[in-house]
């Protein structure tokens, strides 16, 4: 894989006041590929994301798309990109219905600027059929709905446009283990079609059965990356918790390697 | 189809007309009509015709404003400046008259005025981040203050026949001299003011409904945060909502000075608890994402009507305080009820 990577975040930094949030990081990612970002609560992961998904704007760094230096001062200039994101807090308006919602901010029109919300309908029946088939409530405000389906109306959001990159923050955090079985047979789906996906998660498990690579930060620094076959589920857990990896993994990997 | 999801995508006759699925919408109806009935029992003038006007050009005032305070408040923000907003753009399209400016001109700077004042409101509010209660509060201050202040607190009057024509005029009206010279009404017509109410009634209804903006003002009222990481201009749609809000003020200051055919500086003190009576009696939320605009013109009319019937009962202008305040309390505590999970 000796291309351009899809995305290269590069020396970025994001603090609060005193907090540093976000400490030198550069991460990139290719196509097709999916990597896990992993860390405590407080790591940075969201803030991380945020910055690439347009939410929030980075204290200092560099952003490439394809080797293009890009400046995202709003989500849909990330958008525009084909940077689609699934946020933790999903990001839906309580009173809108599925398809309004999925449409949000994109809205279809009639010849006369109208909202066109039939062919919104339509629309939205078809990709959340695709997520789930028993999805009937599209009529209904999506406050009424349960926690996976209001998952569902996110995930749906984030790939029914042109979709390049897939930011996806703790997707699986409200689902139970049937959406969560269709949300990694989706990554799957996706990583094959070439999208690139940064999986946010806690859930170490998750990360080693669906991603490439893992990233791990902690308190804000990139502390690690690495190919999933260099490095075991204890060492990641070290990583997340000390920041370092255990004191004989050079020394077991090296032997691998042999 | 859920009656939540119907307030803000349906524009159909149940968006304009009373009625519909809505249990509050219906229950407003119904008090609405206790209300004329009980009314037209203790008064026998109430029934009249002439009254029928005066009710009639009375919530047109109401309900102009509550058309802008309804998509105010689905934003989640409130509009305590109409009143004033409504005196000044008064003011300024009578001086415009006063001069040489033909009337619909003169009224279009009224107007104009109203809108800026508006557009103030919603650059304060976003750029400054200053809550709209306050911002509002603020400019229902400032406004007051310059239609005091252009007029020397004097009344504008000797404005001619036709600024008159926009608050007195109406449609249809017949009226048949006699052989005595006095003329007779044989029909009283349609009066302008409902007319224009009507036609913004339709106007903000499609707004709200059928275009884009409209479903961001539902979006940003529903979750600001949201609508904000999924593309929605929210800046940009507050201030949109608050121009219209001053903008329709402007618009019910020229009907009402043109009704007294002079511009009174000291005239719509606290319409706005009018206005934000009849978008919450309407059904609309002040915590945002819900409102009609037909339950806000049920709300007008309701408001409009309690006022009226209580003039004509003879219920002295303080009692009307007192009722009014226990009306908006009620209408709010609904409210509260009505969100609690
Ligand atoms: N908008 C904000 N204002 C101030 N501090 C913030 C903000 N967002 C995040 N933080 C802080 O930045 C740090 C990283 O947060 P976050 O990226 O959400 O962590 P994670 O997603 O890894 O759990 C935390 O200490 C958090 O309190
Ligand atoms: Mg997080």
């Amino acid at each position: 894989m000796s291309q351009t990577p899809l995305v290269e975040m590069i020396d970025i930094e994001k603090h609060f006041g005193g907090i540093r949030a976000v400490d030198h990081v550069s991460v990139d990612l290719r196509e097709g590929e999916v990597v896990g970002l992993l860390g405590h609560n407080g790591a940075g992961k969201s803030c991380l994301m945020r910055i690439l998904s347009g939410a929030m704007a980075p204290s200092g760094g560099e952003i490439r798309i394809r080797g293009e230096a890009v400046h995202f001062s709003e989500p849909n200039d990330a958008r525009d990109m084909g940077v689609e994101t699934i946020y933790q807090t999903l990001a839906l308006a309580d009173h809108l219905d599925a398809p309004a919602n999925l449409f949000l901010g994109r809205e279809l029109k009639t010849r006369f600027g109208n909202l066109d919300d039939k062919a919104m309908l339509k629309a939205a029946r078809e990709v959340l059929a695709r997520l789930n088939p028993n999805f009937k409530n599209l009529h209904d405000p999506v406050s009424s709905l349960s926690g996976g389906q209001r998952q569902v109306i996110a995930i749906a959001r984030a790939i029914y446009f042109d979709t390049k990159v897939l930011i996806m923050d703790e997707p699986t955090a409200a689902l139970g283990p049937s959406e969560t079985a269709m949300v990694a047979g989706l990554i799957k789906e996706l990583r094959s079609a070439g999208i690139g996906i940064f999986l946010v998660s806690h859930d170490i498990h998750d990360v080693f059965d669906l991603c490439d690579r893992v990233v791990v930060m902690n308190k804000g620094r990139l502390v690690g990356s690495h190919h999933i076959d260099e490095v075991s589920k204890d060492d990641v857990l070290s990583l997340i918790v000390k920041g370092e990896l255990p004191m004989d993994w050079s020394a077991r990997n090296l032997k691998a390697a042999q | 189809m859920s009656d939540a999801t119907k307030s803000y995508k349906s524009f159909d006759a149940a968006s304009l007309l009373p009625g519909g699925a809505s249990i509050h919408r219906l229950s407003a109806l119904m008090t609405l009509l206790l209300l004329v009935v009980g009314f037209a029992l203790s008064s026998q003038a109430f029934f009249s015709v002439n009254n029928g006007l005066t009710i009639l050009l009375q919530t047109s005032v109401i309900g102009l404003l509550g058309i802008g305070m309804t998509m105010v408040i689905i934003t989640g923000g409130i509009d305590l400046s109409v009143g004033s907003v409504l005196a000044l753009s008064g003011v300024v399209s009578a001086l415009a008259v006063k001069a040489g400016l033909p009337v619909v001109p003169a009224m279009g700077c009224g107007i104009l005025a109203g809108a800026a004042c508006g557009a103030f409101n919603g650059l304060v509010i976003t750029r400054l981040r200053i809550p709209p209660f306050v911002a509002t509060l603020g400019m229902m201050l400032i406004a007051r203050g310059l239609a005091l202040q252009i007029t020397g607190a004097v009344p504008i009057s000797g404005l001619g026949n036709a600024f008159g024509i926009l608050g007195n005029g109406a449609l249809f009206r017949m009226v048949e001299m006699r052989p005595n010279g006095f003329p007779k009404v044989i029909f009283p017509g349609i009066p302008y003011p409902a007319i224009l109410l009507l036609i913004v009634a339709i106007a903000g209804a499609y707004l709200l409904h059928r275009r884009q903006i409209g479903r961001h003002i539902f979006a940003t009222g529903s979750n600001e945060e949201a609508s904000r990481l999924s593309g929605v201009r929210v800046d940009r749609t507050k201030l949109y909502a608050y121009t219209i809000s001053g903008a329709l003020a402007g618009l019910a200051g020229n009907v009402l000075m043109s009704r007294l055919v002079t511009a009174q500086p000291s005239e719509g003190v606290m319409y706005e608890l009018d206005a934000i009576a009849a978008a919450v009696i309407g059904g609309a939320s002040l915590s945002g994402g819900v409102g009609t605009i037909s339950g806000t013109m049920i709300g007008a009319f309701i408001i409009g009507i309690l006022r009226n019937g209580l003039n004509m009962s003879g219920v002295s202008a303080f009692i009307q305080q007192i009722v009014i305040g226990l009306v908006v309390i009620g209408a709010v505590w609904i409210d509260q009820i009505r969100n609690r999970p």
